[in-house]
């Protein structure tokens, strides 16, 4: 007779041991033989690890001999306390369709890799998903972070719940109690957790999908401005143009969003639903761009003090203290002076070799009142905005970026939408802010140029902006996109000639 | 709040802070008859009690730490017992206490991660094994090989064979391993020599039962001195001419003794079956995997296995016997060089045997022996051997699950992301590399000798920093070279573990010595945090009488050291400033700046349990977390990137226009600070915001905070 073998994927901190405890102690207790072991090793930082359990099915037969290492395509139960390391196990070919059992949590806690990414950089849950789906037998899946939460215990507890549940051990869910009252720890939230995990694998609980909600604004005031954009605008666009006004109302001021749309006019003339939506995404991003006064705006923002109180979990009752974390140079001050002073101010900081190294570095505690007080005070400057250097200059941009758009937009739609993507590496503050706009201009003047003097075939141009700003976002040092920009030119024999 | 330096403990909460004991302690308490439950290293602890053991020593490393901290805990039981206990600061000094055994008739049990603590050990190791033993004397290896091992992948073999030590590679079951354990006491004796018994991580945590003894309390001991010295007898000492009679009584006497000692006791096992043209020989650890292979294949119990627990000495008449008759024999031995197969060919030739031997070309000679390798080497085995045994089935059935995972693997669409060890929340070693990668942004890429240690994560994602590792407390001996060819200094990363297990004399007293111009790094955590946060002598605190032995900054100021500087860790602008400082200064010396921060796992182990007692008197408490406003954060990560931190993650972007991922820091985080540190020294952006959040707060709190609140509600 053989064992019935369970394979766990576990993060460091998950309680991974805990578990294999747990199912050891309640084997015991029912008289079968059992066998875990596990590979811990410097994997408990933070990395990922396994255990493997070897269970008897009937008390009756001892076995000659329990393995100590998982076998491809010889696991009965896997256990995953992310969905991640489910994936892992299936990817080492552990789990397989004839005979596994995956039971596994469906959140996510992303790896440094994916966590470092300059934009997006996680893995795609659809391949992880439909893996699960057809590499085993049967599938208990859910979010056990939440049901975690949710009884107030650790997720170990809901995965063995969720094992009990799925009643391909012979163990009753009252020996895997008694365990864990055994175990002498957090017995009762742990209990619950387990109650929580079982529930969810007989499906007596269904779980509400923890959706992420996408804030959006009221609508201020911008009735007859919405209608027109409703008149004249594909549905598919609008969403994002009415959040797009809505935000710039707030941002600056209702003719700011009247501009907004003017400008989305040019564009929609070029007849591109598509072209349109995602012109206007970032369009409204870059013209709400950056600078101290919307930082103001924020941390003063009605809503934000609550949303603080939930995310650090503070009770009903318990005062808040917050404080904030700036540290504006020559360079953020200049862009809020009128243009005439910021050149002054920019050419002393050069001179002197300030810029760039001098900093103002702030603790302010807004939830004082003269702390408070004095980000109202900045939050305030947003009707002299427009008169500021930093408005003036991305105003010009802007209008750079949308000619370049509409001259492609022409000919070719393609390289019109890659290079409204192109907006996306602007973004942030200080370094992280230069370093983006500079990318962004080198491959306006290598790439995007060249391909509105027609010196590449219209796809190559469409290709040659996307990878360009692909390679962009792939590291800081900015060493793939002179790859990529090299590669570019060496590609395009006009440009090599135009080079000679 | 962490810039505190780290208070001194009362006595009693000075336990070690990894994990509590309590449940093993009881374990090794157990009598005759009773029945012992746990992990296979926790069973070895029990064994060697009951041994009548009189003293026990190592240094910690996985997959053996369990081993001392059990018995750091177990100080009554120990005390009862009349053993005596070292902790000791590095594998020489384990190694060296088992001198104890040369003289008098002492059992004696130390243990290390091996290969690099047998490394670190083999000058004591020689010259105990040349005088040899008239205690029973056990070296209990981590043999820590394969999947998830964190060293270089050798064998603890070369080192058995080189000094004629015997060593022991148990069946991985707890019964195995308790009888090897005591067997190897009475081995030892029996024939003057150490021994030293391996077990791989997996035998190290396996659970299992076995019927327990009565502890046994040495018939001399720290309960029981002795009243005289031993008398002088040059023989026991390793210095010529003695050594030149030891050589010759390894080979004439102690190696004949232990073979025959082997058979006596019948340590090596043999699984009958019926087949009588074919055998396998094992070694011990690798028995179950073989065993399962069999099964897999429908042959268990089939093919005859001769299962070494002994590796070394092998026994020539046991093999011979073996292996007569037999058309062919697989040998399944583990990692190379191939020892025991070149010595069974040896062996045979000189009988005039032809059995045929197969192993290291039908299985690979590097890497662990998984389920899947053993399996695959079987079947070419027997295809070659054996060709009247139908295998098409099995085949099928692993050829399928081969080819399942091919399927798999093409669904997920290439390599999935990496979940590489990293500094734990609040970790205060991950400023240090903050303020190094700033620092870099100035004078540009500087090289790094890197250590062993939590530290050497910094040569992972997100940092990777760091040019070389070359061992424990080697980092500053290593860049002993590289320096004077560099225009820009080098700078070498050590951790406190380090520093007293070796870099002190290795590193520090050789720099001195030639006038090193480089920059040492030492992160003083306060304990060996990587291996489960053990006591060191800078520990503020000891498990004895509660005072710190040494001080590091005190240590280097008597050798001499001038240019030194304590920085606490989380202040990254101070350390920034200070690396700086010492990558410039005109000083052309050693500079040492010693990076002070309590190991944030111990030390939320250690205020955990006080502040929730502070609670629950009604104490105010104030807890400090930090945040991310994701209306302010644009998507960049620049901040993980110069972090790492586990609790600052990514969420979906709340705005509906961005399409990145913001920045969030979850409830993980112990409030240390990093984030908002490293956001104002590199200058990233306003988004991180400090929250503390006052606990049973007093009227006076309350009161500030409704009219401030009712205040700032009129202005927003």
């Amino acid at each position: 007779m053989k064992p019935i073998t369970i394979l766990v994927g576990a993060l460091g901190g998950d309680g991974g041991g805990v578990l294999c405890d747990w199912i050891v102690t309640a084997a015991h207790s029912q008289g079968l033989a059992v066998q875990a072991t596990q590979i811990p090793g410097v994997a408990q930082r933070t990395g990922a690890t396994t255990y493997y359990l070897e269970v008897m099915p009937t008390r009756a037969v001892q076995p000659s001999v329990l393995a100590l290492n998982p076998a491809i395509g010889e696991v009965d139960v896997a256990l995953a306390t992310e969905l991640l390391e489910a994936g892992r196990m299936i990817f080492n070919g552990f789990v397989t369709p004839d005979r596994t059992t995956l039971i596994a949590s469906t959140h996510r806690v992303l790896a440094i890799g994916e966590r470092m990414a300059m934009g997006d950089g996680s893995f795609d849950v659809g391949r992880l998903l439909r893996a699960v789906k057809e590499r085993s037998r049967e599938q208990i899946l859910f979010d056990m972070d939440q049901a975690a939460e949710e009884s107030g215990g650790v997720i170990n507890a809901v995965l063995l719940g969720a094992l009990a549940g799925s009643g391909r051990l012979p163990i009753p869910d009252a020996a895997f109690e008694t365990a864990i009252r055994h175990g002498g720890k957090a017995v009762d939230t742990n209990l619950a957790a387990f109650a929580f995990g079982g529930g969810h694998a007989r499906g007596e609980l269904a779980q509400a999908v923890r959706e992420h909600r996408k804030r959006q604004a009221a609508a201020q005031g911008l009735e007859d401005l919405l209608a027109r954009a409703r008149r004249s605008y594909p549905a598919t666009a609008l969403d994002v143009v009415e959040e797009g006004m809505r935000r710039l109302t707030s941002y600056q001021h209702r003719w700011y969003a009247e501009w907004y749309l003017n400008r989305l006019d040019t564009v929609h003339a070029l007849g591109s639903a598509e072209l349109l939506r995602e012109t206007a995404r970032h369009l409204a991003v870059r013209m709400s761009f950056e600078d101290i006064i919307r930082v103001a705006q924020a941390k003063t923002s009605a809503e934000r003090m609550a949303r603080v109180r939930a995310e650090v979990r503070a009770k009903d009752g318990e005062p808040v203290e917050i404080t904030e974390h700036f540290k504006p140079g020559i360079e953020e001050i200049a862009a809020v002076l009128p243009p005439a002073w910021a050149r002054r101010l920019l050419a002393w900081g050069e001179r002197t070799g300030r810029l760039g190294k001098t900093y103002f570095s702030m603790h302010l505690r807004s939830t004082t009142i003269l702390g408070f007080a004095r980000l109202r005070l900045v939050a305030a400057l947003r009707s002299y905005r427009p008169r500021t250097s930093r408005f003036v200059e991305e105003q010009a941009e802007i209008d750079r970026w949308l000619e370049q758009i509409r001259t492609a937009g022409r000919t070719n739609v393609d390289l019109a939408r890659e290079i409204a993507e192109c907006a996306r590496l602007i973004k942030g503050y200080g370094d992280t802010h230069r370093r983006g706009l500079a990318n962004y201009r080198r491959i306006t003047a290598e790439v995007i140029e060249p391909a509105l003097a027609r010196r590449m075939t219209p796809r190559a141009a469409a290709d040659a902006v996307a990878s360009a700003r692909v390679a962009a976002l792939a590291d800081p040092d900015g060493d793939a996109l002179s790859r990529t920009l090299a590669a570019i030119a060496a590609a395009s024999p006009a440009l090599r000639h135009a080079a000679e | 709040m962490l810039d505190q330096p780290a208070a001194q403990l009362p006595v009693a909460q000075r336990t070690n802070p990894e994990r509590s004991f309590a449940e093993e302690v009881r374990a090794l308490r157990l009598g005759d008859g009773e029945i012992f439950r746990g992990e296979g290293i926790l069973a070895v602890t029990k064994a060697i009690l009951q041994s009548g053991v009189a003293y026990v020593g190592g240094y910690q490393g996985a997959p053996v730490s369990h081993l001392v901290d059990v018995l750091v805990e177990s100080q009554d039981l120990l005390d009862e017992l009349g053993v005596h206990l070292e902790t000791c600061t590095n594998e020489s000094s384990a190694a060296a206490l088992l001198g104890a055994s040369i003289n008098y008739p002492l059992r004696g049990c130390v243990t290390w991660k091996s290969i690099v603590g047998t490394n670190v050990a083999a000058d004591a190791l020689s010259n105990l094994a040349s005088p040899g033993v008239v205690g029973g004397a056990l070296i209990v290896v981590g043999e820590d090989y394969g999947e998830g091992a964190s060293i270089i992948q050798e064998r603890a073999h070369a080192y058995a064979l080189k000094s004629s030590l015997w060593l022991m590679d148990p069946r991985p079951n707890l019964p195995s391993i308790v009888r090897c354990t005591e067997k190897a006491f009475e081995l030892s004796e029996a024939t003057n020599t150490p021994v030293m018994m391996e077990l791989r991580i997996r035998a190290c945590h396996v659970t299992g039962e076995f019927v327990a003894k009565d502890n046994k309390p040495p018939p001399v001991s720290r309960n029981q001195r002795l009243a005289n010295p031993a008398l002088h007898n040059y023989d026991r000492i390793s210095h010529p001419p003695s050594t030149y009679a030891h050589e010759k009584i390894k080979v004439e006497v102690r190696q004949p003794a232990a073979q025959r000692f082997i058979v006596e006791h019948g340590l090596n096992e043999f699984l009958a079956g019926e087949r009588s043209d074919l055998g396998i020989i094992v070694q011990g650890g690798i028995t179950n995997v073989l065993l399962r292979g069999l099964d897999r294949l429908e042959i268990g119990g089939k093919v005859p296995t001769l299962v070494l627990n002994v590796t070394h000495p092998l026994v020539p008449e046991q093999i011979a016997d073996f292996c007569k008759g037999r058309r062919a024999v697989l040998v399944v031995e583990e990692g190379g060089p191939d020892y025991i197969e070149q010595a069974i060919h040896a062996i045979l030739r000189k009988r005039d045997i032809d059995t045929k031997i197969y192993g290291k070309d039908v299985l690979p000679m590097a890497g662990e022996y998984t389920a899947e390798v053993v399996t695959d080497g079987l079947l070419k085995f027997f295809a070659q051997s054996a060709n009247d045994i139908d295998l098409s089935k099995p085949r099928e059935r692993f050829e399928a699950a081969r080819a399942g995972r091919v399927e798999a693997q093409r669904l997920l669409g290439g390599p999935l992301p990496l979940r590489p060890p990293g500094f734990c929340v609040g970790c205060p070693e991950r400023p240090v590399f903050s303020a190094i990668k700033l620092l870099e942004r100035e004078v540009g890429k500087v090289h790094i000798s890197s250590d062993i240690g939590c530290h050497s994560f910094a040569t992972l994602a997100p940092f990777n920093l760091g040019n070389s590792i070359l061992g424990f407390g080697m980092s500053l001996a290593a860049a002993g070279a590289v320096a004077p060819v560099m225009q820009k200094r080098t700078i070498s990363v050590m951790g406190d573990g380090g520093f007293w297990h070796n870099g002190l004399l290795s590193g520090v007293a050789s720099a001195m010595f030639n006038r090193g111009d480089r920059v040492l790094v030492i992160m003083q955590n306060g304990y060996t945090s990587a291996t489960g946060a053990q006591f060191i002598p800078n520990t503020s605190g000891n498990r004895r009488d509660g005072e710190t032995t040494s001080d590091i900054a005190a240590t280097l100021k008597a050798m001499g050291v001038k240019w030194l500087r304590t920085i606490r860790t989380y202040n990254v602008a101070t350390m920034l400033k200070t690396l700086r400082e010492a990558m410039s200064s005109d000083d052309k010396g050693l500079k040492v700046i010693v990076a002070d921060g309590e190991c944030q796992l111990a030390r939320q182990r250690r205020i955990r349990p006080q502040i929730a007692a502070q609670l629950k008197r009604g104490e105010r408490v104030v807890r400090t977390r930090f945040g991310v406003d994701d209306e302010v954060c644009t998507g960049d990560h620049s901040c993980i990137r110069l972090s790492g931190c586990p609790s600052l993650v990514v969420k979906p972007s709340p705005d509906p226009l961005r399409s990145d991922p913001v920045a969030h820091v979850n409830n993980g985080c112990v409030g240390c600070g990093l984030c908002g540190e490293v956001a104002d020294a590199a200058v990233l952006c306003p988004s991180f915001y400090k929250a503390d959040i006052v606990q049973n707060a007093t009227w006076w709190d309350r009161l500030k905070w409704r009219f401030r609140s009712a205040v700032i509600g009129a202005m927003a």
